[in-house]
């Protein structure tokens, strides 16, 4: 058998549709492809958005790999690093996620994080093994387009987007104001600082402050801010203070605050406050700067102003509501016609120190003030303290004053009605005793004195009186046993010191050098008086002391003593003038001729009855020296009662004035010249023959 | 007669035989068999939605072959600084850093078989029962290449594989594959499948007509 022919096999297949004929295979690349169409419309619509930014400095960023981060969260890559036109800066576009960059506000903040280390601590230490990134932060909004940013060289201090105030800080010093340093408020740090910078004007340091939400509230126009840095060491009656925030404030500065008062309004956009060395400089300055809201007022004072200024404090009940800022004088038509120099003073009042409102117009503190000059406040001027003669003025509330009101001066200014001050009544009183003491007939005394003067120099030159020691060298000289008599060469040596004293006394009475130099223990008793009598509640008994003394003083019989002085120096000028007196040198000189011949007659070997004639004119002569030497105890008793006064009233006055040192000296010399003549008077009287036998 | 004298000039087929062998088992059946009888398979003289398969896992190949060189093979991360390295980068900042023979591998490897394979198979799929270009048992020859050289493209894989199992030191260092490493092993298996898909009796085919139109 032989094998069959195969049969011819006749493949008459049926032409199928390709689509049937399809394979599931297709589906694989149809995936793939969907997939990869997927991916990369996926990666393009989650490509970010390409930004640029600008920093000074490219600080080791490498495009591609450096990051942009929003709260540390990576938001973009950096993509390229280029110079900005003119190589001023460097551009950084980086592709930040499309949803992050429709966040972006136009202040978006960015800046390279690297390591810093600074007093406050290290910060972007990660970023010394992972590289630089770029850190932004800024508050986000909505469906912002922008793509142009400005970066920062270095991280701020306060980041975009954080909530608080941003307040600026003046200050004469910014050293110990480092960047960053803490903001405290009651010892909570609540801020921090940011870089300081000098004014434009070069005047003073400006720095920023950041007060964290919600502290910020606590920051009003009633803030006063202080330099926390350091320490301060104050000595004063209550001992050593130290004072020291803390000790990380010692190393990094920083600042504190608290409202100085109460009230304020809420912060301004702009505010600027000023930075005081301590807490205490800071808490008074409301009592030194006055709000823009001060109510401008005048005082016309009666008296003197003399010792008030410019800045010196305005003063309610101890507190200080204000200050001086000027004071001028002004001419005022007075009823009568004529044209009267009056003193305004001019003072800023501060409606938040008396217990107003911040807000408070000037209506509303005027009719507060209104009310209470209706109550009796009145302005009067007092010292400051008892070391300084400065003035102040005083808000007073009286009971017992005549009613007033405020009116509008010149300017629409109210006038602040005001009262004497205790200061110029005791300066009245003091002018009192100047006044008196002026009154004293002192013109009459000195004519007296002069006179007085007169009639002794008179004495003193006549001839007669000159002969006298001329007769008595030639009786010593014709007869030494006889001539001894120390009282009576005593006697012209003394007249004429008392007559040198008198007439430096009468000089200087003259020169009214006495009656001045009264006037100035005078006023500075009344200035030591015044200080103590206003300043210290302490000193009233000294106050009362020196009034007592001005009261003295003023009931002295100063007249009576003036009067007997005169009248003394009328009796003495009446002794001197006397003819007795006026005939004593004459007589003596007689008497000495008479000696004088009866020696001769002796030396000629003249007869006993001539020494008994010299003897009993000797006698004569002693006898008419007695008669006018008569007068001279009462003249002594009345110099001594003089001098007793003079002692008395002096030692009302002290002991160390010129003037008293003078007139008592005088009155003294005159004592010793009264009692020497008496002397001289009694031991004639007693011994006649002593002008011959010099004993 | 004719038989014969196709048979010298070109073996005789299977087909021109009347007969179709199982694929799984290789019991010959005749022709109009469905069924293999001993294990069941289904018989085909000719697999005809092989170019299909073929076609379509190239097309897939070549398709994730894209990613595979766009995006980063490998995301190194060294002290907090990660970089990426793509397949072609890799290599040449290999060949810049001299070592030319890792590179040459990593080039050959990723590039230069993946190329040729699609290459190849396109050729093969495109010139399969046609006459003109290279001899039928040329492009054979070239079939057995591709499919035994496929596998080893997955080199690029094992190595991503190996160093990111190994290198997991934390934040001093840590190797991650990227996307490239998934696409580039998807391209490699669905070139493999592709190669895998053709019928290489269809070359054959091919010799047939040549056969059968003499000169």
């Amino acid at each position: 058998m032989t094998l069959p022919d195969p049969p011819q096999m006749e493949i008459e297949a049926r032409r199928r549709s390709p689509w049937r004929n399809l394979s599931l295979v297709w589906l694989v690349p149809v995936l793939a492809i969907v997939v990869s169409l997927g991916v990369v419309w996926k990666n393009y619509s989650d490509r970010g958005i390409l930004i640029s930014i600008s920093l000074p400095a490219a600080a080791s960023i490498i495009p591609g790999e450096s990051t942009v981060r929003f709260r540390d969260v990576v938001v973009g890559v950096v993509e390229n690093v280029r110079f900005a036109p003119g190589f001023a800066s460097v551009i950084v576009d980086a592709r930040i996620n499309r949803e992050v960059a429709a966040t972006l506000p136009e202040n978006s903040g960015f800046w390279v994080v690297r390591p810093v280390v600074t007093t406050r601590g290290i910060s972007g230490l990660s970023t010394v093994l992972s590289g630089v990134y770029i850190e932004g932060d800024w508050e986000p909004v909505t469906g912002s387009s922008l793509t142009e940013f400005k970066g920062l060289a270095e991280a701020p201090i306060v980041r975009p987007g954080r909530k608080g105030s941003r307040i600026t800080l003046r200050s004469t010093d910014a050293s110990m104001l480092p960047e960053g340093a803490p903001v405290y408020y009651r010892g909570v740090e609540v801020g921090q600082l940011d870089v300081a910078h000098v004014s434009p004007d070069g005047g003073s340091a400006i720095v920023d402050a950041f007060i964290n939400a919600p502290y910020d509230r606590y920051v009003t126009t009633a803030t006063r801010f202080w330099d926390t840095s350091g320490f301060t060491v104050k000595l004063g009656p209550g001992g050593v203070d130290l004072n020291v925030a803390s000790v990380g404030a010692l190393l990094t500065g920083g600042v504190a605050f608290d409202s100085a008062f109460t009230g304020g309004e809420p912060l301004k956009a702009d505010t600027v406050f000023n930075l005081f060395v301590d807490e205490t400089a800071a808490r008074q300055s409301i009592f030194t700067q006055t709000g823009d809201n001060a109510l401008e007022m005048a005082i016309i004072f009666a008296g003197s102003v003399n010792g008030l200024s410019s800045g010196a404090p305005v003063e309610y009940r101890g507190l200080r509501v204000g200050k001086v800022t000027a004071i001028n004088a002004f001419i005022e038509s007075s009823p009568s016609g004529g044209r009267e120099v009056k003193l305004r003073t001019t003072v800023d009042i501060e409606p938040l120190a008396l217990g107003l409102t911040a807000e408070t117009g000037r209506t509303e503190a005027l009719a507060f003030l209104r009310d209470a000059v209706v109550h009796g406040m009145r302005a009067r001027l007092t010292t400051t303290s008892i070391f300084s003669a400065g003035l102040k003025v005083e808000l007073v509330e009286l009971t017992d004053v005549a009613p007033a009101e405020i009116v509008e001066g010149e300017n629409d200014i109210p006038i602040l009605p005001n009262v004497p001050s205790d200061l110029p009544n005791f300066t009245a009183t003091a002018e009192g005793v100047l006044q008196r003491v002026n009154a004293l007939p002192i013109e009459e005394v000195m004519q007296q004195a002069i006179s007085l003067m007169a009639s002794i120099e008179g004495i003193a030159s006549s001839k007669g009186t000159q002969e006298v020691p001329g007769a008595l060298a030639k009786l010593l000289e014709d007869g030494r046993a006889f001539l001894n008599k120390d009282d009576t060469q005593a006697l012209p040596t003394e007249l004429r010191g008392a007559i040198a004293d008198l007439r430096s006394v009468v000089a200087d009475l003259q020169n009214r050098g006495a009656v001045e130099k009264l006037a100035r223990v005078l006023e500075s008793a009344e200035k030591i008086a015044a200080n103590v009598a206003v300043t210290s509640q302490d000193f009233p008994k000294l106050v009362n002391d020196l009034r007592d003394l001005a009261a003295k003083a003023k009931a002295l019989k100063t007249e009576d003593l003036v009067d007997k002085t005169t009248a003394l120096l009328a009796s003495a000028d009446a002794l001197i003038g006397s003819p007795a007196t006026r005939a004593l040198p004459g007589d003596l000189s007689n008497a000495l001729a008479e000696i004088q011949a009866a020696l001769k007659e002796l030396r000629e070997g003249g007869a006993v009855s001539n020494v008994n004639a010299a003897l009993s004119s000797a006698n004569t002569a002693a006898k008419s020296v007695a008669t006018a030497a008569e007068d001279l105890p009462k003249l002594t008793a009345e110099l001594q009662g003089l001098v007793d006064k003079a002692n008395s009233l002096v030692d009302g006055y002290g002991e160390q004035s010129s003037f008293n040192r003078e007139t008592l000296s005088l009155l003294r010399e005159l004592q010793a010249t009264a009692k020497a003549v008496s002397q001289l008077a009694r031991t004639i009287e007693r011994n006649p023959n002593s002008l011959l036998i010099g004993r | 007669m004719a038989h014969a004298r196709s048979s010298q000039t070109a073996p005789l087929t299977a087909r021109q035989a009347g007969l179709v062998a199982c694929h799984r088992c290789g019991r010959v059946h005749t022709a109009d068999a469905q069924k293999c009888v001993r294990c069941g398979a289904v018989l085909s003289s000719r697999d005809d939605t092989s170019l299909q398969r073929v076609w379509a896992w190239l097309a897939a190949g070549m398709v994730a072959y894209v990613p595979a060189n766009l995006y980063p093979m490998l995301e190194t991360t060294s002290l907090g600084k990660t970089s990426d390295s793509t397949l072609i980068g890799g290599g040449i900042e290999l060949f810049r850093h001299g070592s030319y023979g890792i590179a040459a591998i990593v080039i050959v490897a990723s590039v230069v078989i993946p190329i040729g394979k699609f290459m190849a198979i396109s050729y093969l799929a495109l010139k399969v029962a046609r006459r003109d270009g290279a001899s039928v048992h040329l492009r054979h020859r070239m079939y057995e290449v591709v499919d035994l050289i496929g596998r080893w493209s997955m080199i690029d894989v094992f190595v991503v594989a190996i160093l990111s199992s190994l290198v997991q030191l934390g934040a001093a260092a840590s190797v991650k594959p990227g996307i490239a490493a998934l696409s580039f092993a998807l391209s490699v298996a669905f070139t493999m499948l592709s190669a895998m898909s053709f019928d290489p009796r269809l070359i054959w085919d091919a010799d047939k007509d040549g056969a059968r139109d003499p000169a």
